[in-house]
């Protein structure tokens, strides 16, 4: 059962990361928008929504079905900020995360290539994809060393 | 040509984006503190974040629908500026609000 909910949360993590990438590479593409790459552009907006949704949907999963167990852990351990403060502010946070995302493709509907604009609305959408992203993975980060550390203290 | 116009739907999702994300920092304020809402959310689904998802969604597409249809359909008229600076201080306000509770009552 621990090995399948380890899938779960490395899958999770995988799509959040390619959520990432794909953000930074849509913000690289628009600084650079010609029509050349405006079809590139929209599919990789498009692929940012689904890699979130596919990152939210399978790391709700996980919290619903197997972060009780960790919880209770990380609130017996030396680090309880791990799930009070981290873990509380990650799930709610990516919330804003998923909306970010779905809204990019919508936002990059336009020619970019021809509307200053609308790639100035693209920019702030991916960059704020891109730092929230960050802040998500190292929020995880923290959560998995707040487990850790209180097995290490058992 | 260079057209800097922004599409309608650029505009009613971007408004709809800020006000949903103000929306649902406010609701984790309001669910944390108030026992009868989070009991409500909990048993709306199997746990009170889906519950927060699922709202925060209807609200993001049906605001972002309803805007689109002001003006006679035209959407609402908004400067590029004040689009951007709406969500993106709406965005960050809701993150501190939050980051904010969760410090104080954590």
């Amino acid at each position: 059962m621990s090995n399948f909910s380890d899938v779960i949360l490395m899958t999770h993590v995988l799509f959040g990361m390619l959520c990432i990438i794909a953000s930074v590479w849509v913000f690289v593409d628009v600084l650079n928008a010609s029509e050349a790459n405006q079809a590139r552009i929209k599919g990789l907006s498009v692929a940012v929504a689904v890699f979130m949704w596919l990152a939210y949907l399978i790391g709700g999963y996980w919290y619903v079905v197997f972060y009780a167990t960790d919880k209770a852990l990380i609130l017996k351990g030396p680090w309880p900020f791990a799930h009070n403060f981290v873990m509380e502010m990650k799930e709610h946070v990516i919330l804003m995360l998923l909306l970010l995302a779905t809204y990019l493709p919508i936002a990059a509907s336009s020619n970019l290539f021809a509307n200053r604009s609308a790639r100035s609305v693209v920019l702030w959408v991916a960059g704020l994809i891109v730092l929230i992203g960050m802040t998500m993975d190292g929020s995880g980060a923290i959560i998995g060393m707040g487990a850790k550390v209180a097995l290490l203290a058992k | 040509m260079n057209d800097n116009s922004l599409g309608k739907y650029t505009v009613s999702f971007g408004l709809s984006l800020a006000i949903t994300s103000l929306l649902s920092a406010l609701l984790v304020v309001l669910k944390e503190l108030n026992e009868p809402v989070l009991n409500w959310m909990k048993h709306a689904t199997v746990h009170h974040w889906v519950t927060h998802g699922i709202f925060n969604l209807i609200v993001f597409v049906v605001l972002g629908w309803a805007l689109a249809q002001l003006n006679g359909g035209a959407g609402p008229k908004i400067t590029t500026k004040a689009l951007i600076t709406g969500f993106v201080g709406a965005v960050v306000i809701g993150g501190l609000i939050i980051a904010g509770f969760y410090l104080i009552e954590g």
